[in-house]
């Protein structure tokens, strides 16, 4: 069947090939049935992503988090290709179902695959160019490798543990630097990681973080009061001046943030783009395939805390995690339509290597078939990350987060003996969880 | 014959790959000594907490104010922090500490993680069940004239991303322990370890 033989067999003459070709006729026929054979399955195979993984996805989004968990019960319920998906997806189903220390133990699990998936599978890459990318492990969106240190210094916080927090937010900085362009767009995890160095007392690494994140941000003001605090703490005075004029007026009147506990809220809201296959067919079967986000929440209420008495507070800084994904993919387009050019070269060569024309026919189809896009990733995360932080004041607070957005109203009571900071993590239209305080 | 050549290199090549694969998925184990220095990449491990503490401890106690003390002082030993980009569990780190120090009848300790469990047992005893003349004493407890405390800190350095089939790193780790007199406040002894590391990935693997 292949040509590649043929030419083996034909060193002289037409003739001898012909010849040579009908003794051998039976052996032929088998190779064509296992070509046949491996690239029908190939292509049934590519394209399909787990039963359970969807089963999960749609749980959740259903409000059925324990059954969303339930449907995720173990690794081996998964492709080993997806097992990163696998990790991802369960620990942040069980992130929003309060079950932060077991979230904790599913994401350390995804970000240790992830550093392991560093190394590259010269096999997959191999066979994934003749075949699909579906055959190789799913490595995640370089934005979702940062989602996942994102979800742990939430749990982390949110389990007491601000060390730890410190030392995800220590990766994220990691990831930050790999990948700047992708992740450049995610001021949530970069305000996560300045608080995280805050929380611990770092305030120069903290300060650093709230400066970085201040340029980020179309204005200071945001992040003018932190950076006024951590400034005249450290003796930065210029700079203290500098970012004074970004306060509220009302900024003098409130009490002094060293002095009141804090509530530090992480609030998400609606569902993430998917990827959806794109394709380019030309002649005589030539397919580029690729992926692209698509939108599925449209709206974006922003989340603004209303205290007891109906005034605004806190400073909300938003990530439009859709936005960040995009740019993430864009990163990686170059490497993608290289890899594209480069299997549907190989696609072609490998079917005019055939020479029966049926069986060249059926090769043909199946590799246009296998020419699947990748549309794997993360579908659990939100399309809106929200960091709030609201000044909490010595007995009851009620902070109404947007209830027109399906954000729940707080209600969180100030001890004396009050800690410095208080947790909460909400998700639009879902159960919300006891806030966590540290102490 | 060309077609039996081809047939045969083939079966060749199966019969490689599947004998190779089986030889990498057979299951092996074997007995180390916890002595033995043994890194697999440049991340903190068992033989780096082996090396730090021997080290500290020797010099906690070869340096004034243990040395020259011969009274067995009471020390406690708090969490060291770790402020390094890993998780790492340094409780390890001040279980050995403390008991290579109490091994060496240098000093002895109170029980600063038991501290409830210790009260819980003292309530228990007051509580009706035990008899008064075997219960515990309370308020005869030893306070510490000294605290251990430390830093575990690190830096780590990836070459620039570059064509190339490996990825070399610089990891360095310093861990400062310090003495501090629980009275007046002062450090009285200090010291630190340093270790530095180099290790090299490749970027492709089978």
């Amino acid at each position: 069947m292949w040509k590649s033989s043929g030419k083996l067999q034909n060193p002289l003459s037409d003739g001898n090939r012909y010849v040579m070709k009908d003794v051998s006729s039976a052996g032929r026929n088998a190779r064509r049935w296992c070509v046949l054979v491996f690239f029908s399955a190939a292509a049934v195979m590519s394209g399909c992503a787990s039963a359970r993984l969807q089963q999960a996805r749609s749980e959740f989004y259903s409000g059925n988090l324990g059954e969303a968990s339930a449907a995720l019960s173990s690794p081996d319920k998964v492709s080993s290709r997806e097992q990163l998906l696998f990790y991802m997806e369960k620990g942040l189903i069980l992130h929003y179902a309060g079950q932060y220390p077991e979230s904790i133990l599913l994401l350390r699990k995804a970000s240790d695959l992830i550093q392991a998936q560093e190394v590259i599978s010269a096999s997959q890459q191999v066979a994934s160019m003749v075949t699909t990318e579906w055959i190789t492990e799913y490595k995640g969106e370089y934005a979702e490798r940062l989602f996942v240190h994102t979800y742990l210094m939430m749990d982390y916080l949110l389990v007491n543990d601000p060390e730890s927090a410190l030392v995800e937010a220590k990766q994220a900085l990691a990831v930050y630097k790999d990948y700047p362009e992708a992740c450049s767009g995610d001021l949530f995890t970069r305000a996560l990681i300045a608080h995280c160095f805050e929380a611990e007392g770092e305030i120069n690494d903290a300060y650093i973080e709230y400066k970085k994140l201040a340029e980020l941000l179309p204005s200071p003001a945001l992040v003018a009061d932190r950076l006024c605090d951590l400034g005249s703490r450290l003796g930065f005075s210029d700079d203290v001046k500098r970012y004074q004029k970004y306060l509220p007026p009302s900024a003098g009147k409130s009490p002094k943030t060293d002095e009141a506990a804090e509530l530090i809220v992480f609030a998400a809201q609606g569902r993430a783009p998917v990827k959806v296959p794109q394709n380019i067919v030309l002649p005589p079967s030539i397919r580029f395939s690729f992926a692209t986000y698509e939108n599925v929440t449209d709206g974006f209420y922003p989340v603004a805390a209303h205290g007891s008495n109906g005034t605004e507070t806190g400073s909300p800084i938003t990530t439009d995690v859709g936005r960040v994904l995009r740019t993430s993919l864009k990163d990686r387009l170059t490497q993608i339509i290289a890899k594209e050019t480069a299997r549907a070269v190989a696609k072609e060569a490998i079917a005019r290597q055939v020479d029966d024309p049926l069986a060249e026919l059926l090769v043909r189809i199946a590799l246009l078939i296998m020419e699947e896009p990748d549309t794997r990733c993360w579908e659990t995360l939100p399309a809106y990350l929200t960091l709030v932080r609201v000044p909490l004041y010595k007995g009851r607070n009620r902070i109404d987060l947007g209830q027109e957005g399906g954000m729940p109203v707080l209600e969180i009571t100030v001890t004396p003996e009050h800690p410095r900071y208080y947790y909460q993590s909400v998700r639009d239209g879902g159960d919300y969880h006891p806030v966590s305080a540290s102490p | 014959m060309f077609e039996n050549a081809w047939t045969k290199s083939m079966a060749l090549g199966w019969i490689i790959m599947a004998l190779s694969m089986m030889a990498g998925c057979s299951a092996t184990t074997r007995d180390l000594s916890p002595d033995d220095v043994v890194h697999y990449d440049e991340n903190y491990d068992f033989s780096d907490k082996k090396l730090i503490v021997s080290r500290l401890v020797d010099s906690l106690m070869r340096k004034s104010p243990l040395a020259a003390r011969d009274d067995r002082p009471v020390l406690v030993i708090y969490n060291v922090a770790n402020h390094t980009d890993e998780h790492i569990e340094t409780g390890g780190i001040t279980d050995d500490i403390r008991q290579e120090i109490l091994q060496s009848g240098k000093a002895r300790f109170v029980n600063e993680v038991q501290r409830d469990t210790i009260q819980r047992e003292s309530d228990y005893q007051y509580g009706g069940n035990v008899s008064p003349e075997t219960r515990i004493q309370r308020a005869r407890q030893v306070g510490a004239e000294y605290k251990i405390s430390g830093t575990l800190r690190s830096i780590t350095k990836e070459q620039p991303r570059q064509v190339r089939l490996k990825r070399k790193t610089l990891q360095y780790y310093s861990l400062v322990l310090e003495l501090t007199d629980l009275q007046t406040g002062l450090i009285e002894w200090t010291d630190n370890v340093e270790i530095v590391r180099e290790a090299s990935k490749p970027f492709i693997g089978w």
